[in-house]
């Protein structure tokens, strides 16, 4: 039988098939679940400095609701969302030290960061307690029209500086491919100290209702066609990285993450599927894995790892084609 | 039962108060100015820990009371959480009999010369006043008359004991002697019961005593109100903790019937940045108590305090103030505010931020501090601070404050006082495990009755509303005591 074993971020993981920051890795339960069930690593479900803002609010309009918990006077109130942070982050810290209690996987912190302000004492609790490495989630919103992209950019790198600075553990730099030259920002994240680069994060998704006329939420979960942006930016990089990457959005069966793998990938990370199918749908991902690799006479990972990565050389250069023109003439 | 709207509004036809509303036309009463309340001067006050606010004299109080017009729906009683009949004990004032005012806020407040001393009116009574409301004009000085009318009864040797109900022989608990515990206990009396408070510390009267400092509320005239208390019969047992020395169970085997909790938020919170643990970083629970319930400032005690040159003091609410006022008189040069919001929105009562500004406290709003840096003895030396500014508003209104990136600087300090809030005590709630709590660490009670998940239990006060004024306790309090009456009447009923 074919063997998946693999390392990512200098872990050793079983295989490659890690489950990604969300609902699924919010518990010591789920997570002990997904061990269960064979999954190489966890990310655990990232803390968002945004949510701490929202929780605040959430309980100042509770306590304002009841009557009964005055906040025009009280120290307390003033500095909610403080104490919220710091209850967060304690129930963080406390998960992160029952899950290492309770498995034997790699489990991988993930903080989501929007200003290199408030993380780095975190980051290095995060280390004390145990986690084996860190995901950095981090999203700048490239809507503002009054900042220059490098102005932008550079807030990536200064939050993952930071980060550096205060842990000896791997990090990992999780973003969107919404830059204007993706490629020298992962190189630049790289350069900066990023082990490893999780490529893409999805965000929640705007749509309209027409009936009513107004605005809702597009579906939460992921569709298979998304992976192929991932694909191709995985294909890409794997030979101008050092760092190890990890594909996300879109992958949802063994077939997916084997191309992923094939790209360049170390990794692979997955949820929607997991929502979709269960945790249990992780043996199958494995089983057509193991039989893939079987077929094509593969022991190992490496032995196919990046074998389609784009490379200067060779005619893989199907990654970068991203307009259709010749495609269409081909047909005319 | 009557309400108190109803019990308000009884009164007013009184021939004496028609009388005295006819005496002076509502154009001259409205004329006069408010009469403002003698201080002393700032760069001596901050020198002593004697109380800032002298009091007014009986003639100012009779012109302020003057200025009170008696009104027909009096809204300022809306304001007062313990309901308060503010226009008969004004217009008792104003009749000069003084005896009576005070009698007439006794009837429903167990302290009025600290009340009169330590409430937000103008955010309560003074806020709701027809002076503010319509007129736009300074309010009725309802707090200083009230405060007026203590003093006056105190000092007249003439204290009256408010009446009692026949001993009805059954004993009710009241855990923690600060004000929604006191306010309990003050209303079980009256109503006939056997009230025992059970107070941790060696002393009475909770925050009342370790966190508000002489200088706004000198622990005698605390000591007067209690006193009071005692000769209403209620009874103080010192050093004794409820969950630890005896515990529930064992009170209710020595015949309690029924407890009230008002053990308060005695939790500090700090804000868990770097350095935070380094000498010379108080909480403000820490540093007020052991300046104004251990003596620390007085040579003569042996329970210090360090003292600071330049002193920050973290937060912008009364705690804030008391604490920066405080290490003034303790002979800083430098002592300061660093608060992360504007003024505006400062959570301290308008009166202390003022007072503190008189007494060359400096205020460093919208400045967060980021880091704590310490000599090669661990004593804090410097501590890192960050502008901010003001976001979109949050859920209670106020604009939030955002860290400007980049604008990070050190300043000297020796004594830093954090006063970020409170948690709740958690000695009473890990002793009782059937309790109800919520992810706060505050009880969980019926805000009718102020009842608990255990039935014999009512609790009011910080551990109920993590936080709020000496007033809304003591209302907790009294809202407790009518609901443990019916509990026991009720009891009693179907045994």
């Amino acid at each position: 039988m074919a063997d998946l074993n693999t390392k990512y971020l200098g872990l050793d993981l079983r295989n490659p098939i890690i489950a990604a920051s969300s609902g699924l890795t919010d518990t010591v339960k789920d997570i002990v679940e997904l061990d269960k069930n064979g999954v190489g690593a966890v990310v655990l479900k990232s803390i968002f400095e945004e949510q701490i803002h929202l929780e605040a609010d959430h309980n100042i309009r509770k306590m304002q609701a009841d009557g009964l918990t005055y906040d025009e006077y009280s120290e307390t109130m003033d500095y909610i969302d403080v104490h919220i942070k710091e209850k967060e982050l304690s129930n963080y810290i406390n998960l992160i030290h029952e899950v290492k209690s309770k498995v034997s996987i790699p489990v991988i912190a993930s903080i989501n960061a929007v200003t290199p302000l408030e993380w780095t004492s975190f980051a290095k609790q995060i280390e004390t307690a145990g986690a084996d490495a860190i995901e950095l989630n981090i999203f700048v919103m490239p809507f503002g029209t009054d900042k220059e992209c490098n102005e932008n950019e550079a807030v990536y790198y200064k939050i993952l500086k930071k980060v550096k600075e205060a842990v000896t553990i791997p990090v990992a730099v999780k973003l969107s491919p919404y830059f204007s030259n993706l490629g020298k920002v992962l190189l630049n994240l790289e350069k900066e100290g990023a082990n490893g680069l999780v490529l893409f994060n999805r965000f929640s998704a705007p749509d309209i209702d027409i009936e009513n006329i107004k605005t809702s939420h597009a579906e939460i979960f992921s569709h298979t066609n998304e992976m192929y942006n991932v694909l191709r930016w995985v294909g890409i990089m794997a030979n101008k990285l050092n760092a190890d990457l990890s594909a996300t959005t879109g992958v949802h069966d063994g077939a997916s993450a084997i191309k992923m793998l094939l790209a360049g990938a170390a990794t692979v990370q997955v949820s929607s599927t997991l929502y979709k199918n269960g945790v249990g749908y992780l043996s199958t991902m494995l089983n057509d894995m193991h039989s893939w690799m079987d077929k094509k006479g593969f022991r190992y990972i490496d032995q196919f790892r990046g074998k389609l990565a784009h490379d200067a050389n060779d005619n893989n250069n199907v990654f970068e084609r991203m307009q259709f023109m010749r495609y269409f003439s081909e047909i005319k | 039962m009557e309400t108190i709207a109803e019990y308000i509004k009884k009164g007013r036809p009184d021939a004496w108060r028609a009388e005295l509303r006819k005496s002076m036309k509502a154009k001259e009463r409205t004329s006069l100015e408010r009469v403002v309340m003698p201080e002393q001067d700032p760069n001596v006050r901050n020198k002593n820990i004697e109380e800032v606010n002298f009091g007014i004299t009986e003639e100012m109080a009779v012109v302020e009371a003057h200025r009170c017009l008696d009104c027909p729906e009096p809204t300022c009683t809306i304001g007062c959480p313990v309901g308060i009949d503010i226009p008969h004990f004004i217009k008792k004032i104003e009749s000069k009999d003084f005896l009576g005012a005070a009698a007439v806020i006794k009837q429903t407040n167990a302290l009025p010369a600290v009340c009169g001393r330590v409430c937000p009116q103008e955010k309560q009574c003074e806020l709701q006043c027809f002076y503010t409301q319509k007129l736009h004009k300074p309010a009725i000085a309802i707090g200083n008359l009230e405060r007026f009318a203590a003093d006056y009864e105190r000092n007249s040797g003439k204290m009256s004991v408010p009446a009692i109900a026949e001993s009805n022989g059954i004993k009710v608990a009241v855990v923690g002697s600060g004000p929604s515990g006191l306010a309990a206990a003050g209303d079980l009396a009256k109503m006939g019961y056997d009230v025992t408070v059970f107070e941790a510390l060696h002393e009475i009267g909770g925050v009342l005593k370790y966190g508000i400092p002489e200088f706004r509320l000198p622990n005698d005239i605390v000591d007067v109100e209690i006193e009071n208390m005692r000769k209403m019969g209620v009874k103080f047992r010192t050093d004794f903790i409820v969950g630890k020395t005896a515990s529930f169970e064992d009170l209710r085997e020595q015949g309690y019937q029924a407890f009230f909790v008002g053990s308060g938020a005695g939790l500090p919170k700090f804000m868990n940045i770097p350095g935070e643990n380094f000498n010379g970083i108080f909480s403000s629970n820490e540093y007020l108590t052991r300046i104004n319930l251990m003596k620390a400032a007085y040579d003569d005690y042996d329970t210090p305090v360090l003292e600071g040159k330049n002193v920050a003091v973290v937060g912008g609410g009364n705690t804030a103030m008391d604490s920066v006022r405080t290490s003034k008189r303790l002979g800083a040069k430098r002592s300061m505010i660093i608060y992360r919001r504007s003024i505006e929105e400062m959570p301290a009562r308008v009166e202390e931020v003022h007072h503190a500004q008189a007494e060359e406290i400096e205020f460093m709003n919208l400045h967060n501090p980021v880091e704590y840096y310490a000599d090669e003895n661990g004593r804090v030396n410097r501590m890192r601070v960050q502008k901010m500014e003001l976001g979109e508003p949050d859920a209670s209104g106020r604009r939030r404050p955002i860290p400007i990136e980049g604008s990070e600087f050190d300043i000297d300090v020796d004594l830093v006082v954090v006063a970020v809030g409170v948690s709740p005590n958690p000695i009473v709630p890990a002793s009782l495990k059937d309790l109800k709590m919520t992810d706060w660490g505050t009880i969980v009670v019926d805000k009718e009755t102020m009842q608990s998940s255990i039935p014999d239990i009512f609790a009011g006060g910080d551990i109920v509303r993590g936080g709020a004024t000496v007033i809304l306790a003591m209302g907790d309090g009294r809202t407790a005591a009518v609901g443990i009456d019916q509990y026991i009447q009720e009891k009693v009923k179907a045994n």
